[in-house]
């Protein structure tokens, strides 16, 4: 395989065309997921082992072990794809690779113990594409994570990679690929939803000679992350997207900011990187063309704040990691006062296949105003949990219910949270809603990054809203007094409320108080600070009513609101909670139907895990 | 020559030097502006947030700080709108009950409407306003003090809170520290629902002020342009 540089657009299609060939001399190919939630199950050492038990039985030369990024379905890890039948096994085992090999990949037999079995039908399932969970989704960036070895930048080039690049240098001039970008309607999948198109130009019109392009791969919303799978997964990918975005803004040199809690995704940019200059597709004059551009990698500081982008660009510039106010937007005023042009992981990944597709191919998914696909991070109180791409537009429903395949343990869901610390909480009263930015920003909520935490009817919202204020009282960088002051007592009136001593002006002063942090903050973090306790104050406000009214929490989560009482019953006298008291609050003889004293009880709930007759409630 | 451009603000035509801030602007013309951590010739940091004024572009009224919009031929400026008023006063109100004993903060949250508070007194020390951290750094490019920790645990000290070699004890951090102009005697007690007055604040002998000049301790000290107007 030829290593050497590629001098002219010319060399890119017979090379592509050379490892196709050679590709297609293989029997199978063992797809083995190596993310970060799978390595996490062990898939490294699956694997090894399997690479040994292909040299065991000759097959080293016909058969191929792909290791790849994330693939979405963690929970199920380690998962393996053998290609070209695509049989799916899940939580495979080192232990597994011998069957695995003589009895899949030589025999061509199917080994039922390690096929996926659907949790709502009950099922086995023998290939990927018939998995329900991967069946409802829209997959174009994830699907590609299966397709190649992140390590490989053979892989990415086999599977058309580099081709839109090539295009844009020979055939678009920047004015035509913003153009592109502006008619495909794409839009930041950061959070905030801002036309990419439209910053584009921004950028391209500013004056000055010297730009430059950001990758914003900071993602520090706790739960989130897609960026991680996308950039430890297919980094060629998003390296591509960046240099079309540095040629039409005209930008010679890129940053791609990764959180340093990343190692994996640092590891493979910095690969892909090193790689790409060896091949010449980074570097002086890009496949002949005059283009010249190279990327440098940069590590996050680790605070949530560091992904806005002025913070981004501070802590890039070696200060600390603080946000600045924006009344020159950073398209104009950026990294080094120079006009940059900064985008998400998802959104630079978005590119290459709008220039290589079409625009309007990409406008022809999703909804309106809201085109192409969004990575979700599902998890919560529902069956399937894990990394999910639909088309914008899909209702809360299909994907809380047809992904996600609904409640776990019988309970009724309740609730989604959406968009991230700062996003809002939606009623399942709701779920008819698209996700789309539009109607998520318009009911209260937002897409934000592509959290979505799906809630049952054991979580107390007044107590949901108390955990994400801590949170962001921890993160606010305490710059300006609406956030960090605002926050401060926001939470301090949240507190009083779940322990009891919440009054009747303390709904409207919430109110009052969350539309001075959300106009007057100085960055996007304050700004929707107040975006929990305002969106489970619009939707679950009864809720709060019953905290400060009658001092009880409904669902029972407030410590200070609930009692733990023995339903006489159901007691059959057995003494195990007795014993098992760290408080010695309970009483009762042997026969005799035990009870609880509340001035002793510290409410750990020992008592209620250890009956085995259902005999302890909360009142 | 310093070109000039005229901003409209609050209806009164303004010229002011191109570059210079639209808060500058406005004290200028003794159009009061409540603020807190804007100090003449020390970079402004848009940090209490006091400052905010309503821009109206294409007909549409965006609310951002002043002392952080430059002036710009043709802009128009609203300061004193009612809901710059609200906005303005819960911010105060929020200062105010962080540090309800330093009688310049009193002062500020008196010209801002603050008359009852919602929340419970606390009594810090400082605001963080990071007017003594900018007169160390931006006006005698000293590094003595600085802003340490994040979100509730932010806090201004010198280099790991030791007596820093780089002080030269011009005191200039005092001398801007609205903790430090008239500082009340004695602190609040826990629970004591309305500021002490132990320092005469104006807050207890006067209506609440919004929109007028109330002759502030910031600006007796060193900040508006007051006396300037005053003679005018
Ligand atoms: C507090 C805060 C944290 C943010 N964190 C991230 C982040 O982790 N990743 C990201 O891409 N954008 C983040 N953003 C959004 C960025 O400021 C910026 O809007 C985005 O990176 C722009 O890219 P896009 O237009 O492609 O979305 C954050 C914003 C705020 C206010
Ligand atoms: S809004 Fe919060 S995070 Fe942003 S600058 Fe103000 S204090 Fe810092
Ligand atoms: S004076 Fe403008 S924000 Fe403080």
């Amino acid at each position: 395989m030829s290593k050497s540089k590629l001098k002219t657009i010319k060399d890119l299609a017979p090379l592509r065309n050379s490892l196709i060939k050679e590709r297609e001399k293989l029997r199978a190919t063992i797809v083995i997921c190596g993310g970060t939630g799978c390595q996490a199950s062990r898939s490294l050492a699956v694997i090894d082992e399997v690479k040994k038990q292909l040299a065991k039985h000759k097959l080293k030369k016909s058969v191929n072990v792909r290791t790849t990024g994330c693939h979405g379905f963690c929970e199920q890890g380690p998962v393996m794809v053998i290609e070209p039948d695509e049989i799916f096994y899940c939580h495979v085992s080192p232990d597994d690779a011998a069957e695995i090999v003589t009895k899949t990949i030589r025999d061509g037999e199917i080994i039922e113990r390690l096929l996926y079995t659907d949790p709502v039908s009950g099922k086995t399932i023998k290939t990927e594409s018939e998995i329900p969970f991967y069946l409802a989704q829209d997959r174009y960036l994830l699907a590609q994570n299966r397709q190649v070895n992140p390590c490989s930048i053979e892989d990415y080039i086999a599977i058309g990679g580099y081709s839109a690049l090539a295009k844009t240098l020979f055939e678009l001039p920047p004015e035509s690929v913003v153009k592109e970008i502006v008619n495909s309607e794409l839009r930041g999948r950061g959070g905030g939803g801002f036309p990419t198109g439209r910053k584009w130009a921004e950028c391209r019109e500013a004056p000055g000679d010297e730009k430059y392009v950001i990758c914003n791969a900071d993602e520090g919303d706790p739960g989130a992350y897609m960026d991680r799978c996308v950039l430890e997964g297919n980094p060629h990918l998003v390296l591509e997207g960046m240099m079309i975005g540095a040629w039409a803004v005209g930008a010679r040199k890129g940053y791609v900011y990764v959180r340093n809690e990343y190692p994996l995704a640092v590891k493979h940019i910095q690969l892909a990187v090193e790689q790409a200059r060896k091949l010449g597709i980074l570097g002086e004059n890009i496949f002949g063309s005059p283009f010249s551009f190279d990327v440098d990698i940069a590590r996050g500081g680790g605070a949530f704040v560091c992904g806005e982008s002025t913070a981004l660009m501070a802590s890039l510039e070696g200060k600390v990691g603080e946000p600045r106010p924006k009344d020159v937007h950073t398209v104009v005023d950026g990294l080094w006062h120079k006009p940059t042009t900064l985008n998400n992981v998802e959104t630079w990944a978005n590119v290459p296949s709008i220039i290589k597709n079409g625009a309007s191919w990409f406008a022809s998914k999703g909804a309106k105003g809201s085109k192409g696909t969004k990575i979700l991070a599902l998890t919560g109180h529902i069956k399937n949990t894990g990394l999910v791409e639909v088309e914008m537009g899909k209702s809360i429903n299909d994907v809380v219910f047809g992904i996600g395949g609904g409640a776990t343990n019988g309970k009724a869901i309740k609730a989604v949270q959406t968009g991230g610390p700062s996003g809002g909480c939606l009623p399942v009263e709701k779920f008819d809603l698209p996700v789309d930015f539009d109607a998520l920003a318009d009911a209260g909520s937002m897409v934000g990054s592509g959290g979505m935490v799906v809630m049952d009817e054991s979580t107390c919202m007044v107590d949901v809203a108390k955990y994400f204020l801590t949170f962001l009282q921890d993160e606010s960088c305490g710059k300006c007094v609406p956030c960090r002051l605002g926050i401060d007592r926001m939470l301090e009136i949240v507190t009083e409320i779940s322990e009891g001593r919440g009054t009747s002006d303390h709904i409207e002063l919430l109110e009052d108080l969350g539309d001075t942090m959300s106009t007057t903050s100085l960055c996007g973090l304050g700004k929707t600070a107040a975006n929990p306790v305002l969106s489970t104050l619009r939707y679950f406000r009864d809720e709060y009513e019953t905290h400060i009214n009658e001092k009880k929490c409904p669902a029972g989560v407030c410590q200070a609101l609930i009692t733990y009482i023995i339903d006489e019953e159901k007691c059959t006298c057995c003494g195990l909670c007795k014993r098992a008291c760290p408080h010695n609050a309970i009483a009762g003889k042997k026969k005799q139907v035990h009870s609880i004293d509340v001035d002793l009880c510290q409410k750990c709930g020992i008592c209620m895990s250890e009956c085995k007759f259902d005999a302890i409630q909360i009142q | 020559m310093t070109q000039e451009v005229t901003v409209n603000i609050d209806g009164a035509f303004i010229r002011a030097p191109k570059g210079s801030t639209v808060l500058d602007a406005a004290l200028g013309a003794g159009i009061c502006i409540p603020h807190l951590c804007r100090v003449p010739y020390l970079e402004d940091i848009g940090a209490c947030r006091l400052c905010i004024v309503e821009h109206i572009e294409n007909g549409r009224s965006k609310i951002t700080t002043s002392c952080t919009l430059l002036v710009q031929e043709g802009m128009r400026i609203l300061s004193n709108t009612d809901r710059i008023r609200k906005l303005r006063r819960n911010i105060a109100e929020l200062l105010v009950t962080e540090a309800p004993n330093s009688r310049a903060i009193q002062d500020i949250a008196l010209r801002c409407g603050v008359v009852e508070t919602r929340y419970p007194f606390r009594n810090s020390d400082c605001v963080l306003c990071g007017r003594c951290v900018r007169a160390c750094t931006g006006h005698f490019g000293e590094k003595a003090i600085g802003f340490v920790g994040r979100g509730k645990d932010r806090r201004v000290e010198s280099p790991f809170n030791l007596y820093s070699e780089l002080c030269n004890e011009c005191g200039r951090c005092i001398d801007l520290c609205p903790m430090t102009i008239v500082p009340c005697d004695g602190n609040m007690k826990p629970g004591e629902g309305r500021l002490c007055g132990n320092c005469e604040s104006k807050m207890l002998t006067e209506e609440a002020a919004q929109g007028y000049c109330i002759g502030c301790y910031m600006g007796d000290g060193f900040q508006c342009e007051r006396s300037i107007t005053n003679t005018l």
